[in-house]
């Protein structure tokens, strides 16, 4: 298959008041067309800087990201975008803000509307079109983001940590919806997240990152055939593959730690 | 107000906004999740759940207590007021008795009104002048960075200082008509409203702007979509402040300089040692002042409503 995007020793460096800080550097990996990929990895590693990266919300510092033969410049509205909060505007009913980035980029939008309520059915929402989004649990707030990412019928699909703040019984159905929302509207998938056991669930590949250097330094298949079960979490194969994961992302953490320990000795050589 | 947490809702972080408006729901209710395994409709969105409502007699006492306790310790003020002064006998100019302010007030009542009508519209035209102006400027030094960096410290130290003293230099400079008062009660009124804009213009969540980013939205439909309508609960704290600022604009402004107007009549009064003439007037002035914040209360009900 043809890759979607490729990323190529991508940096990015933020310039602060207290100096540059390095949140990624030299990420290098690819994405194929209609994979599903998550990121793994501590807080602050990066993870999102590298999201926005992709998604042409930041600039890169170094490097280069293409998607489809081209180079990203700029955000582009065939991007879905889910983050940790629902985000969804306060004032506006659930069925407006799944139209919204129509609203935004003025199509007409009797022209979307009947997809908005089957999207809105998908998600088991069909009743609650006319609701505020204070009117719903944080769960079936971030389904009503979902469907607004999937309103435009993006090719690609970004989410920043997008169950992270759900109780983990939300969060599970949450996992299982995703992967029902896959087998109907297969797409390229980039997912970032904490938890092992929904990257092993929901990729088709994980990669992991580290903390300094903020980088991606495994790569891992998760040979699942897909449509998939959720109940392969049930598996055997499913633990060992977390495990060798946990494993990969722990070591990850030693090296960390080493380099912090050589660094302090460093430290403390040069000013003896 | 009493706001029900749901206890999902404690895990995960929230911003004020969302906080607020939790009110609705208990039990999340969750959709089961494979669709074709979806039990029949539930019935009635979780909304519309009503809160048990308290036995009745609790009730009532409650608003006895909100309502009758403080009318009564009024009452009961307004009594001792009534006797000490009658039994003291202190003079009428020094300080008059409740019933005789009541007196004065219905002999000089349609004098009061006519006097109250310069006042009244001033302040209103301060206000409006006020909130239109601060918003705009809000506006301007929110996306642009040089003009805040100009205006910004400017603007904190206008805020600080008390702008009364600058009254006069009104009267020297703009005169003594009527533009001169509404000119200094506006500035009065608008420092809050512009530092209180900005505030909620910077209240969106940065996900909420990255994603208008992402959609390629431009900046007016980011500012009018999005950043004003967040901002719409920051501005009306702003202008309940604006609105009393700008009656006492008007007010000191008319003890300076004003032909006409209840503070014309409070320095008339006072002049004459009719004490009586000036609590009446003071009365006037707080109904005045009630009812246009009231005013500003029912528009935030109606724009909250809309963009709440
Ligand atoms: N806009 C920014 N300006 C400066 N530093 C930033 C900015 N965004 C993120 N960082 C820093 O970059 C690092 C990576 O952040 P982030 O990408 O958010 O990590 P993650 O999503 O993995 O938690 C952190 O150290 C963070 O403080
Ligand atoms: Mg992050």
């Amino acid at each position: 298959m043809s890759k979607h995007l490729d990323v190529w020793k991508v940096s990015k460096i933020y310039e602060t008041p207290s100096g540059p800080v390095e949140a990624v550097s030299e990420a290098s990996f690819s994405i194929r067309e209609g994979e599903f990929v998550s990121i793994l990895g501590p807080s602050g590693c990066g993870k999102s800087t590298l999201m926005m990266m992709m998604a042409g919300l930041e600039d890169v510092s170094e490097g280069v990201i293409i998607e489809r033969d081209k180079e990203v410049t700029g955000p582009r509205p065939d991007v879905g975008l889910i983050f940790q909060e629902a985000t969804l505007l306060p004032w506006v009913s659930v069925i407006d803000n799944v139209l919204f980035p129509v609203r935004i980029l003025k199509r007409p939008r009797r022209d979307y509307e009947a997809r908005a309520h089957e999207l809105l059915e998908m998600v088991g929402l069909k009743d609650f079109h006319q609701h505020r989004p204070a009117q719903l649990s944080g769960g079936m707030r971030q389904r009503v983001a979902i469907c607004r990412a999937l309103i435009l019928d993006p090719p690609l699909l970004m989410m920043d940590e997008p169950f992270s703040a759900l109780d983990a019984i939300t969060r599970d159905e949450m996992n299982v919806a995703l992967l029902d929302i896959w087998q109907r509207h297969p797409k390229t998938g980039v997912l970032i997240t904490h938890s092992i056991r929904e990257a092993v669930l929901l990729s088709d590949r994980v990669l992991v990152m580290t903390r300094r250097p903020s980088t991606v330094v495994c790569d891992i298949s998760i040979p699942f055939e897909r449509p998939r079960d959720p109940r392969i979490v049930e598996s055997a194969e499913f633990n060992r593959l977390c495990n060798q994961l946990r494993g990969y992302i722990e070591s990850g953490y030693a090296a960390d730690q080493n380099n912090r320990y050589r660094s302090a000795a460093a430290a403390v050589a040069t000013t003896e | 107000m009493k706001r029900v947490t749901a206890p999902m809702q404690q895990v995960q972080p929230m911003n004020v906004r969302e906080a607020e408006s939790q009110e609705a729901e208990s039990k999340p209710r969750l959709a089961p999740v494979a669709p074709q395994a979806r039990p029949p409709a539930e019935p009635g969105p979780i909304a519309v759940r009503k809160r048990r409502s308290r036995p009745a007699l609790a009730g009532y006492r409650q608003l006895a207590e909100r309502i009758f306790l403080p009318i009564m310790v009024v009452g009961l003020f307004l009594l001792v007021w009534e006797v000490l002064v009658k039994h003291f006998q202190v003079p009428l100019s020094l300080l008059p008795p409740p019933s005789y302010i009541y007196t004065r007030l219905t002999e000089v009542w349609p004098v009061l009104l006519d006097q109250a009508v310069p006042t009244t519209l001033e302040t209103i035209a301060s206000f409006v002048a006020a909130s239109i102006l601060g918003i705009v400027l809000a506006t301007l030094l929110t996306y642009s960075r040089l003009l805040n960096s100009a205006f910004y410290p400017i603007i904190v130290f206008f805020q600080l200082i008390p702008k009364i003293a600058l009254a006069p230099l009104f009267v020297v400079w703009v005169g003594i008509g009527a533009q001169s008062r509404i000119e200094f009660a506006t500035f009065m009124a608008f420092f809050p409203i512009v530092v209180s804009t900005m505030t909620g213009l910077r209240a969106t969540p940065t996900d909420m702007l990255r994603l208008c980013k992402g959609l390629t939205a431009n900046s007016w439909q980011v500012f009018t979509l999005v950043r004003l309508p967040y901002a719409v609960p920051h501005i009306f704290s702003g202008m309940k402040i604006a609105v009393t600022l700008a009656m006492i604009g008007v007010i000191v402004a008319e003890f300076i300089s004003a032909p006409k107007g209840l503070g014309y009549l409070i320095v008339f009064a006072s002049s004459q040692a009719d004490t009586a003439l000036i609590l009446a007037a003071i009365l006037l002035l707080c109904m005045i002042g009630l009812t246009l914040y009231g005013v500003v209360v029912l528009l935030e009900r109606l724009v909250t409503r809309r963009y709440g």
